[in-house]
């Protein structure tokens, strides 16, 4: 049973065409990049996937059911911006995700704050920006989700945080789940990266395995990338 | 679901709104040491001193109930319709629930303003010689009711006042979802979506008044006015009460509703975060 699929999903902004026309399915166990420039239609497609969008026509479902409160409880979403409430605390922020979210594993989450030195008990309010989504990447990536759809996951921090985060993407996230990352930051991910799904002006131009891309076309995703959407 | 969401609600506006009462308190007990005797002292420094203590007061009093106001629509503005939306519209809550968990508890928030405002006056009056009297006169006429009270008017006045109560969480309920229509509303439009909202807010204001007038007009002539009518004769005026109060809360929970309809459908299927 594929863990996200879409068919024949359509959303425009008016008179604006975000997505047109999509069409594909993610299975589970699998880390998908979801690839393309800016405003190619991403964010669209992940916002469709959480429910903070309606499609226009076409149809969006994450095991089998429409977003809505039932997949909200099996989807962990890392949005592109920070948006957990900076007044709480590190730990505060641990104690609402652990009220709302049964898979919430605190003590993987305590550990990677220690880990980084982040201290639980500051304002988030009081961290630096990287902080911040670091804090943000690391709640979401300790729930034992069925999907994780990550918007752009190592856009605003420095190359060593970028590591960090992508080990801590793989080697927190439940191997029966699937993980979606969109991003324009190719060469960073490439090596985390099961499928790629490249997606322009609002249509999906390309899906295949990495494997695939290697053997078949005999270059990286990154050289792919930069050829098909070359300027 | 519902419960989790309040906790971390008042947990959210408790830490705005008790140091509020707080202030509002302290100040209560410097109006007091104003009252009882430093406003009528020789020296100009007590003098001002108590004159700013007074005003102290005046102003935490307006600051208390504007706040109580600002933290209920700045809760559903900034929970989420901006960024904090992205955690809390995904969230394995339904929509209902995000709105009611704001509903309870800006009302709880209102009824505890009310409290807190009298009973930071109750301090302010303390002991002071004028208030003195006007509560002597208070128990005096208290006094008096208890003497000629009877089982009617023991019985329709607690129902007034229970009426009166419910009317007042209604209206507060209506009020708030009349700013969260307003803001589901702008913030579903792609650009501009603050000036919406107010725009929003004032259309659904002339449209509930167009129609209240409208209805009025109609019920002039219509057989319910003439059905009215013709219970005067038989009809007590403490009944004539019962009836208003209850028509009152009525009709605030048909606008309540009208205005909850309009906020969960624009959430549910405009919902359009940036």
């Amino acid at each position: 049973m594929a863990v996200l699929e879409c068919k024949n999903l359509t959303k425009q902004y008016g008179h604006v065409t975000a997505l047109e026309d999509v069409s594909f399915s993610i299975e589970p166990g699998r880390i998908v990049g979801l690839l393309g420039p800016n405003g190619s239609g991403k964010t669209t497609l992940i916002k469709l996937a959480n429910g903070l969008l309606t499609p226009t026509s076409g149809e969006l479902t994450i095991c089998n059911a429409a977003p809505g409160k039932e997949t909200h409880a099996i989807v962990s979403y890392l949005p592109e911006r920070t948006s957990i409430p900076l007044w709480m605390t590190a730990t505060q922020l641990l104690d609402f995700y652990q009220d709302f979210y049964k898979d919430f594993r605190r003590d993987a989450a305590e550990e990677m704050l220690a880990h980084l030195n982040i201290p639980a008990k500051q304002r988030i309010k009081q961290m630096s920006k990287g902080t911040r989504e670091k804090v943000q990447l690391i709640v979401t990536m300790s729930r034992a989700a069925q999907l994780y759809l990550l918007d752009e996951p190592i856009g605003g921090v420095d190359p060593a945080t970028r590591d960090y985060i992508l080990s801590t993407i793989i080697g927190n996230y439940n191997p029966e789940a699937a993980v979606v990352i969109s991003t324009h930051l190719i060469s960073d991910v490439e090596k985390v990266l099961d499928e790629v799904i490249f997606i322009n002006q609002g249509h999906v131009v390309l899906q295949s395995s990495v494997d695939e891309i290697r053997e078949e076309k005999g270059m990286s995703v990154d050289a792919l990338f930069r050829e098909v959407f070359k300027c | 679901m519902l419960r989790k969401l309040m906790k971390h609600e008042f947990r959210a506006t408790g830490r705005i709104m008790l140091p509020l009462f707080l202030i509002l308190l302290v100040t209560s007990v410097g109006a007091n040491f104003s009252t009882r005797g430093l406003l009528e002292t020789d020296n100009k420094f007590l003098d001002v001193l108590g004159v700013l203590l007074v005003m102290a007061f005046a102003i935490a009093i307006v600051g208390v109930c504007v706040m109580s106001m600002v933290v209920m629509v700045q809760r559903f503005y900034k929970n989420l319709l901006q960024d904090e939306g992205y955690v809390m519209m995904t969230l394995p809550v339904s929509v209902h629930q995000h709105i009611w968990s704001k509903l309870i508890v800006s009302a709880v928030w209102f009824a505890l303003t009310l409290v807190v405002v009298c009973l930071a006056c109750f301090i302010m009056a303390f002991d002071v010689g004028f208030v003195h009297q006007i509560a002597a006169g208070f128990r005096e006429l208290f006094q008096e009711i208890c003497r000629n009270l009877s089982a009617y008017y023991a019985i329709n006045g607690t129902a007034v006042i229970v009426e009166f109560l419910v009317m007042c969480f209604v209206g507060c309920c209506a009020m708030c979802l009349q700013f969260y229509a307003a803001l589901a509303i702008g913030h579903s439009r792609p650009n501009h979506k603050m000036a919406w909202s107010v725009l929003s807010f004032f259309a659904i204001q002339f449209i509930m008044q167009f129609l209240g007038g409208m209805g009025i007009v109609l019920l002039d002539e219509s057989w319910f006015h003439h059905l009215l009518l013709g219970w005067t004769d038989n009809i007590s005026g403490m009944a004539s009460v019962h009836l208003g109060m209850v028509a009152m809360i009525l009709g605030e929970v048909v606008v309540g509703a009208i205005f909850y309809v309009l906020t969960t459908w624009f959430l549910k299927k405009r919902l359009n975060l940036e």
